[in-house]
């Protein structure tokens, strides 16, 4: 897989076979795999003196429905893309305008991955002795936040 | 029988809203850079304060990023949220 900024100010990521078409289906896997999801996680923080009950009714469900539209996107643009590949070599495209609704899915796969497996700053983190799942959890993990720093780098500012 | 009248008096109170914080929690996913990027981009910071802000969020684990009138406080939690930021409220003490 490679990824590089176009000339129009977008992303173009080249898949080169079907494992790597697999690895971008894994982002709304990942996002999704939390039993308690992130509007539910974000709303743990409000405090009952600042409104817990009220922003759980009105906020979330808001937030929910706004975090599940951008991995619905990002799924179309995964499989139209592989579609049209043949599940085989061939770009995806990631332009200005979708570039929030990718950074934002790569964003929940990884606070779920967090969640789940806890990996905490990078920096500190030892990948000899983890089990192959976690392995594998980290390495998508950090091909999210490359694909996020090309994002934030060459498309979002 | 008496008539009687009744008497109703009214008293207003005023008092000054206690302002509320935003507050921006540290979390090991969300990038540096892209923290600075929200807080410019919700609050309209310029990149200087947005930056000295996402440090103390970085180094503190969390950091006031606006004080002021709790609807609008709200609003911010929200958009701050909705960006996936851990982000929550409190009375300013």
């Amino acid at each position: 897989m490679k990824a590089l900024p176009t000339l129009e100010g977008g992303l173009r990521i080249d898949a080169e076979d079907a494992s790597d078409w697999e690895l971008l289906r894994a982002i709304i896997i990942d996002a999704t795999a939390c039993p308690t999801d992130l509007a539910s996680r974000l709303g743990g923080l409000i405090s009952e003196e600042a409104g817990a009950s009220d922003w759980e009714e009105y906020v979330v469900p808001d937030l929910r429905e706004e975090f599940q539209d951008q991995l619905a996107q990002i799924s179309a643009a995964v499989e139209a893309a592989s579609f049209h590949a043949q599940n085989g070599p061939g770009p995806i495209w990631i332009t200005r305008e979708d570039a929030a609704a990718w950074y934002s899915s790569l964003n929940q796969a990884r606070l779920a991955m967090e969640e789940h497996f806890h990996f905490g700053a990078s920096e500190t983190i030892q990948v000899e002795g983890m089990t192959p799942e976690r392995q594998a959890a980290f390495i998508r993990s950090k091909f999210y936040c490359a694909i996020q720093s090309l994002l934030l780098e060459f498309v979002m500012k | 029988m008496a008539d009687t009248d009744t008497l109703t008096r009214t008293a207003e109170e005023t008092s000054l809203d206690v302002p509320w914080n935003v507050v921006v929690h540290d979390d090991p996913v969300n990038l540096m850079q892209y923290v600075t990027y929200v807080l410019m981009k919700v609050f309209g910071y310029s990149e200087k304060k947005a930056k000295i802000l996402m440090m103390q969020v970085h180094q503190q684990s969390r950091s006031i990023v606006w004080t002021g009138e709790r609807e609008k406080a709200e609003f911010y939690v929200q958009q701050l949220q909705a960006h996936q930021l851990k982000t929550s409220m409190e009375k300013a003490r």
